[in-house]
């Protein structure tokens, strides 16, 4: 493990940055194949430093590094291009995308399928498509992708498909339960969901309202658990922002 | 703490300042630069008494209102609004622009936390609605915290009834294509006009 590695042009995306120094910078990558990656960029905030307008969030990059410790040194980076910049409220979302990513991902852990999932769903913001059902979207590959073991189309324990039909609550590290079993009365408030929009949620389809609806109370009472009660900034500041 | 170490974690404030770089400053401070360094505890303790934020344009000035602000040469009806001071001082470079500024002293940021309580953006709109100003100038940075910032402030301005506009961006003047940045360029693309 002493060896000196070094990655070429490797696909990546910038999720956060920090100074560090007078000159440098801290960049969170995620990377696809090296999945949640901090590096750093020495002098970067340098006038004239050839990464400096490169190392922006939201846009497809070819990264390199190297270094052997926890911290390793940001190479080079390129642009990779074919895609407006985020704007507006699209803007806010990919930051929400992003905070989600480095509050829940762990370090240096390849997540390839949702690397993918996130550049689509980046782009699908840049090209300013509706942003509910992108985040939703997103938010369920998140969370089955860090292994949560989410099954949305079959009922816990007893192993029976959800029906279109049924009535259904959800409980955090337990899953899909029917309303009129035994445990009917002890459902969290408000986490009441249908067959028919559970079903929707397991093919990965939230173009239905009510589906989303359901999603959207669904997905912030996984995520607060998961989150272990953080509040995330990017939420709290997009609420301010829509109260000016 | 001694006065050596409290005047070492004193400067470690400044930001990028780690604990060699401030020990370094203080030993050149005391031991080459006395004189400067009396003069830099001096200036700072007076700058700390006697500015404050202008309360038009939010910069520091010592009186209520700057010099700028108080200016009956500068266009009342136009209102630039940049990040930082430095931004302000290279607009005035250009000696294109005679309106007002607006100093918001930061970007919203959400991943840094820095979001419209803490740029207080009331001030802002309060300062926009003074019924002088016919047009807003949205002048913040080409960054990602500088487009979110323009595009709520404009939001927020534009439901007042307040005209907003957003300067240019593009291939630079006297800039040829091929040395030009990808990602300038490629926006020049998406955002082309009609001739
Ligand atoms: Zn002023």
């Amino acid at each position: 493990m002493n060896t000196r590695q070094r990655f070429d042009d490797q696909p990546g995306f910038v999720l956060h940055t920090y100074p560090w120094r007078e000159t440098s910078l801290i960049v969170e990558t995620f990377t696809r194949d090296h999945g949640r990656l901090p590096l750093m960029a020495k002098g970067a905030r340098r006038p004239g430093s050839a990464v400096r307008g490169v190392l922006m969030a939201f846009q497809p990059l070819a990264v390199s590094w190297s270094g052997k410790s926890e911290l390793k040194t940001l190479t080079g980076a390129y642009w990779q291009g074919g895609q407006a910049l985020l704007g507006g409220i699209g803007l806010l979302c990919g930051y929400y995308l992003n905070e989600l990513l480095l509050r829940l991902l762990p370090r240096e852990d390849a997540h390839p399928i949702l690397f993918d999932r996130y550049a689509q769903t980046i782009r699908a913001l840049a090209e300013g498509r509706q942003t509910a059902p992108l985040l939703r979207s997103f938010e369920l590959a998140l969370l089955q992708e860090l292994g949560y073991g989410l099954t949305l189309d079959v009922v816990a324990g007893s192993g029976e498909i959800v029906q279109e039909g049924g009535n259904y609550y959800f409980i955090v590290e337990r899953g899909v339960l029917e309303a009129d079993g035994e445990m009917g009365d002890s459902a969290t408030p408000g986490s009441a969901l249908t067959g028919r929009a559970l079903l929707a949620m397991a093919h990965d389809d939230f173009s239905d309202a009510d589906t989303l609806a359901q999603a959207k109370g669904l997905m912030r009472r996984l995520l607060q658990h998961y989150l272990g009660g953080q509040q995330l900034e990017s939420r709290r500041i997009l609420i301010e922002l829509q109260e000016l | 703490m001694n006065p050596l170490d409290q005047l070492i974690e004193a400067l470690r404030i400044l930001p990028g300042i780690g604990p060699k770089s401030a020990q370094r400053m203080a030993y050149h401070l005391l031991q080459r630069d006395r004189a400067g360094a009396a003069r830099l505890g001096q200036s700072l303790g007076v700058a700390l008494e006697r500015l404050q934020h202008c309360a038009r344009c939010n910069t520091f000035t010592e009186a209520e209102i700057c010099e700028r602000c108080a200016s009956p040469q500068r266009d009342a009806s136009l209102l630039c609004v940049v990040e930082m001071p430095a931004d302000l001082a290279v607009m005035e470079q250009t000696h294109s622009y005679r309106g007002m500024y607006y100093v918001l002293m930061g970007r919203i940021s959400p991943l840094d936390g820095v979001g419209p309580r803490e740029l207080n953006l009331e001030k802002l709109i309060a300062r926009a609605a003074d019924g002088v100003v016919a047009e807003v100038i949205l002048a913040t940075n080409f960054t990602n915290e500088g487009e979110a910032t323009a595009h709520y402030v404009g939001e927020v301005l534009r439901t007042r009834g307040v005209k907003v506009s957003r300067i240019a961006r593009g291939v630079p003047v006297g800039g040829e294509l091929e040395h030009t940045d990808i990602g300038t360029l490629a926006q020049a693309m998406v955002e082309r006009r009609s001739l």
